[in-house]
């Protein structure tokens, strides 16, 4: 939780409470033929290629795109407790390689309060650069992109 | 010119969709400071032979972002980035020549330096993106509860 408490600032942080039982959000966040269901948008329909649901496990969906291409989203998972905690890599090119998720599940009696973190560059990689963030260099981008479209408007 | 611009137009492609035609590069006039390099990048780019120039390939690589977010505090000189980062002078010139074909960022002359100047109006399509992707994230979440609800109803017609 501290990690995830450091990297706030370039966090995507998305709440909801499910009107389910906590075991039902479980099992159908983490079973790939659940999975398949919900993932792609909108009628898109997408492939579980690889689910190896254990910590060091890989995963890997593809998407047929209707240009022909297709779209691949991959990760590993980092750490998972059972109804409580999944957290996992996550690749989407071109431009959200490397974002960590954090998907946290509370049983509240029949309900499930189900909280989405999307960290963007993870520890290691920010280690790596040695230099400030990917999100943290934006912020001074858009700031003054934001003086910029002001002052000279 | 006739010699290299015909050489450029006899590239087979099988396209005939471009914009630009060799009048076009007989009209450029070197003396009236239309780059005719330019010309041809843009001609190439249109018909698929060059890599698409935009603020995504800018912002693609570690030290372009960095050097987008230098120049976006201050104008400098192509020595004073060089003297910011710990890679070689010619890399640095490569970078920031990508980042002004991408428009990203406009280099000019200025006596004996040739300055570097962001153009912050082109990054917003970037800005966008980042939106576009959170929207994308909340609406795989809110297919992720219409799931869970489906999944639910189900479960209760079952039992």
């Amino acid at each position: 939780m501290n990690n995830l408490e450091n990297a706030k600032s370039r966090t995507l942080t998305i709440e909801k409470e499910l009107n389910a039982p906590v075991a039902l959000v479980w099992e159908a966040w983490s079973q790939p033929e659940h999975i398949a269901k919900w993932w792609g948008p909108k009628g898109m329909e997408i492939t579980v290629e690889v689910h190896d649901f254990k910590v060091g496990g890989q995963w890997r969906y593809s998407m047929q795109m209707p240009d022909g291409n297709t779209f691949i989203t991959k990760g590993t998972y980092l750490a998972i407790e059972t109804h409580e905690r999944i957290v996992t890599s996550a690749d989407f090119k071109p431009m959200t390689e490397n974002v960590e998720l954090h998907i946290l599940f509370k049983a509240q009696g029949e309900k499930t309060l189900f909280t989405f973190h999307c960290v963007h560059e993870t520890e290691e990689y920010c280690a790596q650069q040695e230099k400030m963030g990917f999100y943290n260099g934006w912020g001074s981008v858009f700031n003054n992109l934001k003086a910029f479209v002001e002052t000279s408007s | 010119m006739r010699d290299w611009t015909e050489k450029v137009f006899s590239i087979p492609n099988g396209k005939t969709d471009h914009n630009l035609s060799l009048g076009d590069f007989q009209k450029a006039d070197i003396r009236k400071n239309i780059c005719v390099t330019k010309m041809l990048h843009l001609y190439l780019y249109q018909n698929g032979y060059l890599m698409r120039r935009d603020v995504f390939q800018a912002i693609a690589d570690p030290l372009r972002r960095d050097m987008i977010a230098l120049l976006a505090k201050e104008s400098l000189t192509i020595n004073q980035v060089a003297e910011k980062f710990d890679v070689s002078r010619p890399a640095v010139s490569k970078h920031l020549k990508i980042l002004e074909e991408c428009g990203i960022i406009s280099i000019t002359n200025q006596g004996r330096e040739r300055y570097c100047a962001i153009q912050p109006k082109q990054l917003i399509p970037a800005f966008l993106w980042i939106d576009q992707y959170k929207n994308l994230w909340e609406e795989r979440i809110d297919s992720f509860e219409n799931y869970i609800n489906q999944l639910k109803n189900e479960r209760n017609e079952q039992s």
